[in-house]
């Protein structure tokens, strides 16, 4: 933490950057900080509570935030694949951001052995994660930690995929009735930053913005295929959504499919381009008959 | 004192779904991991769990839900109808409100009733009947009800109001519907003359939000550098609307089911959405979220109460909840209430 | 009939103004809806095309004028498109009359003047055929409208009807380019047009709609005019749905336009916050 903190002092006070953004104390826990002076520098914390993707604050349309200036920012694993893949899809210049990897020992969530709130586990996507300290960033600071143990998100993806297809819809269906369609699992998302999305497109209505049962799978379907290739684990959809609707299993099944698919996945290397960003003539296309 | 026991309010609950009513109340979810309960219709009495905290959404898809038709229409060659929903029929009872959803009713029933009324809103507020179970404890330290002129145990928009004691509940007859309530089921409520309806207050200690004054500081402080600030980790989800039991915005969309008939609805909508305000120009009044943050908070604290005398919050807490950026209204507010306190 | 239905309206008429812009004159299905519908001027409606939805027009024809209400708007949506695709004989859906209205009554004595720019106009054309069928209740009557080009000018039938009427004063002007061969009105942005024209703003109101950048650079004019800011009217647009104060969309800070408005002083206006 104090190896963050004088990282951040130093980039600030040679106005290399002129804010960073990190995690700061509160009330209820951490929450995402924005520090431009020292004072504010020394505040910041890094810990197993930092769920939050800092990597969102860099979409192009967060016009208030560019106006702070140059950004760094603290980023995990996740996080920095996040930034990869804004820097992939030409939403971000890789010079226009210092980015500060830290070490993660995976996050914590609520929710112990029987659902209790108060006793905490390692994320499910935290056991999964395929590279929990980034190799796309400027600095590297903390330690490493003990592996995340638990069953992992792919566990859940398992036990679904061998569920008779009308269980799994009807597992899909009771999830998605309880969307309110509020979107916040698209405006917390990193990989989101379509200009306008194409649920807010009215001519024509190509997804019905009610929160009926048709309008919802419309809805989550689509993201989850514009997400395909691009997700990157960072499960804030899932922690976003007020109505606990489970998306961190529809991303991974997503981008299970395109590993086998297409040998991708979405690292925190942003040369390498994504199976829908780039045509190869040696693409497998077994399913053209 | 009228008392009912845990049991009896259990079997109130089976009396009333065998009668035929939709009884609503705080229930586990199926199929989600996600500990706590939320409002639902339930199928038999034994889900009824009101002993595992503040429900995680607001009661107020009761009375708006998420999604409601307005109207059909149908074309034929020459004419055009318009065919009405079917006016809600049947009994509706919550078991288990809290106060700040019953508070977050009767704010919304101001503007339903402003000026003109809202039929399809209170044709849903007059079938149903409200047994609020008074708080015992704040969820945790996000409640501030009693900071907004409410309570644990305030009675505003409920019916019923239930105060735990020994075994059950003390019961506070606060409207019509509530005394025909426990008049229509006499045999799960008893008299006990020795009972008596503690009032359940909030933790001491001076209030942190004069009202008054926030009031005041938004009126003037439109353009305040404060609004940026509360911006930066704003990420404009609308989480905190859709949580919130006194949010009430809302869409409405018409939807085609062929070229001759199709639905017009109305759904849930949020002040945080970038495209909320946008003119067909292309023209946004409230472009940036710094101006979506202020109208969430000036809406709330300034504009309703200037218009009908009290705020459009309740202090159930859920907002700050569900906020996946750490955003704070308590915080937010009493950072406000001393600046305005500090100006004279 | 819950608020949100609309009344069902016959396309009695389709006059089209300029390449982009068009008034639909709509009868009542209803009989006696047809006879009794009251509206008072600058009130508004919500315009419905059955599958696309709703729009938001001012009632552009005047509460003098019974059986029928008409509309103008340019096709710039989902909604005013579909309803340009319309034909005379169709059906569409109208919910009001909302909002405030232009207080007419208190202009009794007064000049009236009327600044208008575009399709600004069509709120202004309610108010001033309603002070024109009521002409001798008013002083001097001067209308200053202008648009981008001639093309561009809307009601051009009434407005050779006014220019005929020795009881009005009509001032019309294009932007610097915008006239053609032929043209014989003025030349020039209307807030500059209406500094020539300088009617007299002592015992006087007025009306001023159109593009936002118009209506900035009259005020000024008007008040150089001796126009007091609680004499000087204006309509407010913004993103409406439900027209009725419900669904929380239409708010400038503490007002609501479509239950407060869409008339505003501009001594109010300079009293709201620059959220519109």
């Amino acid at each position: 933490m104090r190896e963050l903190r004088e990282l951040a002092a130093r980039l600030l006070e040679a106005n290399d950057v002129q804010v960073v953004i990190g995690w700061e104390e509160w009330g209820r826990g951490v929450r995402p900080a924005f520090a431009r002076t020292l004072a504010e520098a020394d505040r910041l914390v890094f810990d197993q509570r930092c769920v939050h993707n800092l990597a969102t604050y860099l979409h192009p349309r967060r016009k208030h935030i560019r106006r702070l200036g140059r950004p760094a920012v603290v980023v995990k694993g996740c996080d920095a694949r996040a930034a990869a893949g804004l820097i992939r899809d030409n939403q971000l210049r890789r010079e226009d951001v210092v980015l500060i990897g830290v070490r993660c020992p995976g996050m914590w969530v609520e929710g112990g052995a029987e659902g209790l709130p108060g006793d905490r586990k390692w994320a499910d996507r935290c056991v999964s994660c395929p590279q929990r300290t980034p190799t796309l960033c400027d600095h590297l600071v903390g330690e490493d930690g003990p592996e995340p143990d638990g069953p992992g998100l792919e566990a859940q993806v398992e036990r679904l995929q061998a569920l008779p297809m009308a269980e799994r819809w009807a597992f899909w269906s009771s999830a998605f009735e309880r969307c309110v369609r509020c979107y916040a699992c698209r405006e917390v998302c990193p990989l989101c930053f379509c200009d306008r999305c194409l649920a807010d497109k009215s001519v024509p209505q190509w997804i019905e913005s009610s929160p009926h049962q048709r309008g919802n799978v419309a809805w989550h379907l689509a993201r989850a295929l514009h997400l395909a290739g691009r997700c990157v684990g960072c499960g804030e959809c899932e922690r976003a959504c007020p109505a606990g609707i489970p998306l961190s299993i529809l991303n991974a099944r997503l981008q299970q499919s395109v590993r086998e698919r297409f040998e991708f996945v979405a690292s925190d290397d942003p040369s390498v381009p994504s199976p829908i960003g780039q045509f190869r003539v040696d693409d497998g296309q077994e399913f053209i008959r | 004192m009228t008392v009912i026991s845990e049991a009896d309010l259990q079997g109130l609950a089976a009396d009333l779904l065998a009668a035929g009513s939709t009884v609503w109340g705080p229930a586990r979810v199926p199929g989600t991991s996600r500990p706590g309960v939320e409002y639902r219709p339930l199928r038999e009495a034994a889900e009824l769990d009101l002993n595992a905290g503040l429900p995680l959404l607001p009661l107020k898809r009761v009375f708006l839900p998420p999604t409601e038709p307005l109207f059909w229409w149908e074309r034929t060659a020459a004419e055009v109808r318009l065919v009405p929903p079917a006016p809600p029929s049947g009994r509706v009872v919550v078991i288990g409100a809290r106060p700040c959803d019953a508070a977050g009713a009767d704010a919304m029933d101001r503007v339903m009733g402003w000026g003109c009324r809202d039929e399809l809103w209170f044709a849903r507020r007059e079938a149903a009947t409200l047994v609020t179970v008074a708080c015992e404890r704040p969820a945790d330290e996000a409640c501030f009800c009693a900071e907004v002129g409410l309570g644990p145990s305030h009675p505003r928009g409920s019916d019923l109001l239930l105060v735990a004691r020994p075994g059950g509940y003390a019961v506070e007859e606060i409207t019509e519907k509530g005394r025909a309530l426990v008049a229509a089921y006499p045999h799960r409520f008893r008299e006990d003359e020795r009972a008596t309806l503690d009032e359940l207050t909030a933790a001491e200690g001076p209030a942190r939000i004069d009202l008054a004054a926030v009031q005041r500081w938004l009126s003037d402080h439109f353009d305040d550098e404060t609004w940026n600030e509360i911006a930066l980790r704003c990420h404009g989800c609308g989480a905190c609307a859709s949580v919130c039991p006194a949010c009430h915005c809302f869409d409405i969309v018409d939807e085609p089911d062929s070229l001759l008939a199709g639905t017009r609805r109305r759904n849930w909508d949020s002040c945080q959405a970038s495209r909320f305000t946008v003119h067909a120009s292309g023209h946004n009044p409230r472009e940036g979220q710094h101006a979506r943050v202020r109208q969430r908070v000036m809406h709330k604290f300034q504009v309703f109460p200037k218009r009908f005398g009290r705020v459009l919050c309740t202090g159930c807490g859920r907002c700050t909840r569900a906020c996946p950026a750490g955003q704070d209204l308590f915080e937010t507010l009493t950072l406000v209430s001393a600046r305005a306190l500090e100006t004279p | 009939m819950s608020l949100y239905q609309p009344h069902l309206m016959t396309i009695e008429a389709i006059q089209d103004e300029t390449p982009d812009t068009r008034t639909l004159r709509l009868a009542f299905r209803d009989a006696d809806l047809a006879a009794g519908f009251s509206f008072k001027a600058g009130q508004f409606g919500e315009y419905s095309v059955f599958g696309a939805g709703e729009c938001t027009f001012c009632i552009a024809s005047p509460p003098t004028r019974r059986g029928y209400i008409e509309c103008s708007f340019k096709a710039v949506g989902k909604v005013t498109r579909a309803l340009r695709d319309l034909e005379v004989g169709e059906i569409v859906g109208f919910r009001g009359p909302y909002g405030n209205a232009f207080p007419v009554e208190d202009w009794s004595g007064r000049r009236v003047l009327f600044v208008a720019g575009g399709i600004g106009l069509a709120p202004v054309r309610c108010v001033l055929w309603n002070v024109l069928d009521l002409r001798d209740r008013f002083d001097e009557v001067t209308l200053v409208y202008g648009a981008r080009s001639v093309a561009d000018l809307v009601y051009k039938r009434e407005l050779a009807g006014w220019r005929d009427r020795p009881d009005v004063r009509l001032v019309t002007t294009v932007d610097p380019g915008g006239e053609e061969p032929g043209w014989d009105g003025e030349v020039g942005f209307v807030p500059a047009v209406l500094e020539r024209a300088a009617p007299a703003g002592d015992n006087a109101v007025a009306v001023v709609c159109g593009p936002p950048i118009m209506i900035k650079h009259t005020l000024p004019v008007l008040a150089r005019l001796g126009f007091p800011p609680d004499r000087i009217f204006t309509t407010l647009e913004n993103r409406m749905k439900c027209g009725v104060g419900k669904c929380g969309r239409c708010n400038v800070g503490p007002v609501y336009v479509c239950k407060d408005g869409p008339v505003f002083t501009a001594a109010e206006l300079a009293a709201l916050p620059a959220e519109y």
